[in-house]
């Protein structure tokens, strides 16, 4: 016993002792939180296409900005996990529907910036509880060695004939923009006929890949010959010398358009640091926050009159008129209904 | 440790020792140490348990779908595992125990795989193998006929790839164990008349059996718990469903559920792993081992040479290789190193903390098991039950819990060193209780007997012999916290990134000469303290 003693005394508590000096020492640098009145930004815009936005915001209005990049479904489920002592000041995802659920869980505040009347009804909230700030169309890219301008398809509907056997890809679920479309198909043509189609698609050997990276990057490489994806898409990889085209499906005057979904800002309920989440919105939604998202990323610019440069402006698209609201509602019943195609979506 | 002269040469079955020593505050505290540490891993399974109770998970993901899904990965487990022991095994015994050419130099590099993660080996063996990558261009153009001869997509591609970058743990143990078995035994048998087949299976073996198992095992629950490479390969398998359910349809219930049924899976691999171990084991019984004199492989020789050349080939130089070729230019890869330099300090600072804690950790919680019965011998199993949480699952259950529970813990980096305890203390105990099995209870006893202190048994006649093991440990903690990606994209703090995210981030983002620029990068420094520690163990210095 008495050794047993002599132990803790001489032998267990210096090394507690040294551990525990470490542990003081060490502790701020460990236990830093982010530095207050930074505002903190959840982004699933990529990297590429916010930071430039963030680095000109600070610039202006010398707000520092912490920033946190991943994916819209990733991020929005730390949001809802945070909910209690909320972490984020500001979510930007890359979809509305997202927001239509999030706002219906109370995970936001309004904000009406001044900017927001200028954003189409389409491409905000119905409540004010978020806002579009650019948008991407659904396009049809193709791989111009694989396929001839006269065959490139002009609606989606025709990827289920035989010709295209094989040569499909698409991305999963896991991008919410794969969810919008088939929701706003739903929408548009009824459930019946969207399984019949995606049915054709899967017959077609429609490939079902982890992301809208994997389908620009398998038709730039020629390993698929068409792909469903996002307009910016098609730029970025024109911008790293793929030899892409693309096609505005469904463009015709009885034709149902093709989407655009909105990028979209949100100001998360509790954010510390409120008023800087709301100058964001508003410099985003200023011309030169359009300019930098435009130019950075080939987005579709939100507010009408801006420049949009090479890129194909909202105007110049035929859209369906399917609410984000009516997108939310059918985010399950659609997810359901793919689960019973395949379980790759 | 010099060589000695080996003074009493016997191998014996290593029985359950009495464990009836009078209980010290020594034990105490070790207990109490360990129970905590069995504490923190799991605050987060009782999580899972209770939102995987909650009605309606099972409405969601019906019983076939979980039971095929069970199915396919477990499959997938095993197959990996076997294609890790074809790649380890001879791999070690060629660099031990025979005289090929450059069998140091193999030593240092069969552990590389380890510092290469599974994501950036998947990324590089698609460019290569997939349908479009490197290999079916140069045969189409060498053939003529325009064609997939090679696809890495899909469930073989998976099972290649995982066993790929996980045969080292097996590589690590069995190296470790055969050289610290003692040669004289083997010897011993040789002279009285056994075969060179038959002293392997008898004797070499069943010695390197629990080696073996441990490592075995790392590998098993490495490709179960793996989500990275196997969602880029194109593979459906419980991590990447729970992903789903998660990510895509924000139902926490099923993916818990899902995920609770992944942690029952690796209860019964342990359980099973248990009941092989104690199937008779060996110890030796001098704390002395010497190295064995090399087989001479003769004609074998470069054969031999060839063998370990195309395991190391396939594994390190030809994804190195594919990743200096997409990095560019030295004078890019050079901008890329200064311009990322405060992630790569992220990163090495949490690895380093993570590694000394995990060793701590290990040590008092595997001795725990080992001394304190029947009280304690659970704990190492419970400890060992947080590889089995898909870092997703894991990420987001330490969000709720620490942010209701902590908040002032959350969104810190400490919480990360929690994560990556939690994920990798199973690598600790699984490698500091493989060590403690080859050492003889009795030695431990005879000390005790002679009035030595439980701590003066620990610093003189554990440590010496645990001490490469330790720092093995360590260096291998080290390499999966420098690696692990998905628990920090949700729990890393707003701008705190580390290297992985960093990969991670210019690979979605596609610009793959900086993605790969950064995972040469990751490689090198997650390589370096392993290369220092094994290069300063063979000159005696630690």
């Amino acid at each position: 016993m008495r050794s047993g003693l002599n132990i803790i005394i001489f032998r267990v508590l210096p090394v507690l002792g040294i551990l525990l000096l470490g542990f003081v020492w060490l502790a701020p640098a460990f236990l830093a939180h982010a530095a207050a009145g930074s505002l903190v930004i959840y982004s699933g815009r990529k990297e590429k296409a916010i930071k430039p936005v963030v680095e000109a915001f600070t610039k202006l209005t010398g707000i520092p900005v912490d920033l946190k990049v991943g994916k819209t479904s990733g991020l929005a489920n730390e949001i809802r996990m945070e909910k209690s002592t909320p972490r984020g000041d500001l979510f930007i995802s890359t979809e509305g529907g997202i927001m239509e659920i999030l706002a219906k869980e109370g995970l936001f505040d309004p904000y009406q910036s001044p900017k927001t009347k200028a954003v189409p009804g389409d491409f905000k909230s119905t409540s004010g509880m978020w806002t579009g700030i650019s948008g991407r169309a659904r396009i049809i890219l193709y791989n111009k060695n694989l396929v001839r301008e006269k065959d490139v398809p002009r609606s989606v509907f025709d990827l289920t004939k035989p010709q295209w056997k094989g040569k499909l890809a698409i991305a999963g679920t896991r991008e919410r923009t794969t969810l919008a479309w088939v929701s706003t198909l739903v929408a548009e043509k009824g459930e019946a006929f969207t399984r019949d189609y995606l049915k054709g698609l899967h017959a077609n050997g429609l490939k079902i890949l982890a992301d809208n990276t994997e389908v620009w990057q398998g038709v730039g490489r020629g390993e698929f010959a068409i792909g469903l994806t996002n307009s910016p898409n098609y730029y970025l990889a024109k911008k790293n010398g793929l030899p892409v085209g693309v096609a505005y499906p469904d463009q015709g005057p009885s034709d149902i358009g093709t989407p655009i979904s909105p990028n979209a800002a949100a100001v998360i309920k509790g954010a510390a640091n409120r008023d800087a989440a709301h100058r964001f919105i508003d410099f985003v939604l200023s011309p030169d926050g359009q300019r930098i998202l435009v130019t950075a990323d080939y987005e579709i610019p939100i507010i009408p009159g801006m420049d949009p440069g090479e890129v194909l402006p909202a105007k110049a698209i035929k859209t369906p008129k399917t609410s984000e609201e009516r997108l939310a509602e059918l985010a399950e019943p659609t997810l359901k209904l793919l689960a019973g195609l395949s379980p790759d979506w | 440790m010099k060589d000695a002269q080996p003074n009493a040469i016997a191998t014996m079955p290593a029985g359950t020792v009495s464990a009836d020593r009078k209980s010290s505050p020594f034990m105490a505290l070790l207990f109490i140490l360990s129970a905590m540490a069995a504490g923190l891993v799991l605050s987060p399974l009782l999580y899972l348990l209770s939102s995987a109770l909650k009605p309606g998970a099972l409405q969601a993901i019906s019983v076939p779908t979980v039971v095929t899904l069970a199915g396919k990965t477990l499959a997938l487990a095993t197959l990996a595992t076997v294609w890790a022991m074809v790649l380890a095994l001879p791999l070690a015994w060629l660099v031990i125990r025979t005289d090929v050419p450059g069998r140091s130099l193999f030593r240092w590099l069969g552990v590389i795989p380890l510092a290469i993660p599974s994501y950036i080996a998947a990324l590089t063996y698609i460019a290569l193998l997939g349908p479009v990558g490197t290999v079916n261009s140069w045969l189409t153009a060498l053939t003529g006929v325009h064609g997939q001869w090679v696809n890495i997509y899909g469930y073989w591609g998976g099972i290649f790839v995982l066993g790929l970058v996980t045969y080292p743990y097996i590589f690590l143990l069995v190296c470790g164990a055969l050289e610290s078995t003692n040669p004289a035994v083997e010897e011993t048998a040789r002279s009285l008349g056994e075969g060179r087949l038959g002293v392997f299976r008898r004797i070499t073996l069943p010695m390197l059996r629990p080696s073996i198992l441990a490592g075995g095992l790392l590998v098993f629950l490495y490709a179960m718990s793996d989500f990275g490479s196997l969602s880029l390969l194109r593979v459906h398998v419980f991590t990447t469903e729970i992903y789903h359910q998660l990510n895509t349809r924000f139902d926490q219930s099923a993916s818990a559920m899902l995920s609770f049924v992944l942690v029952l899976i690796t209860i019964a691999v342990l359980l099973g792993q248990r009941v092989l171990l104690n199937r008779g084991s060996y110890v030796t019984v001098t704390g002395t081992a010497r190295v064995a004199r090399p087989i001479p492989l003769g004609r074998w020789r470069w054969p031999g040479f060839a063998l370990a050349c195309s395991i190391l080939g396939l594994s390190v130089f030809i994804p190195l290789a594919v990743l200096l070729s997409q990095a560019g230019s030295a004078g890019q890869l050079a901008e890329v190193f200064g311009e990322q330099w405060g992630f790569l300090k992220n990163s090495l600072g949490l690895a380093s903390a993570t590694a000394l804690a995990a060793v701590l950790i290990g040590l008092v919680v595997a001795q725990t098991g080992r001394r304190i019965k029947p009280a304690g011998s659970g704990i190492p199993g419970i400890v060992q039950l947080g590889y089995a949480i898909p870092g997703t699952v894991l990420g987001l259950s330490l969000i709720l819990l620490y942010n209701t529970y902590a908040p002032w813990l959350y969104g810190t980096v400490a919480l990360l060193i929690v994560a990556y305890l939690i994920r990798f203390l199973t690598q600790a105990v699984q490698g500091v209780d493989a060590a403690l099995a080859g050492i003889n209870p009795h030695l431990e006893e005879a000390a005790r007997s002679l009035a030595a202190t439980p701590s003066r048994v620990l610093r003189q006649v554990l440590a010496p012999l645990l001490r490469p093991t330790l720092f093995g440990v360590c260096a291998l903690v080290f390499i999966s916290t420098m690696k692990e990606l998905d628990a920090t994209l949700l729990l890393r703090p707003a701008g705190f990134d580390t290297l992985p995210v960093r990969v991670y981030i210019h690979t979605v983002e596609a610009e793959y000469a900086k993605a790969a620029a950064l995972s040469l990068m990751l490689i090198g420094f997650t390589a370096l303290p392993w290369l220092v520690v094994t290069r300063l163990r063979e000159k005696k210095l630690i």
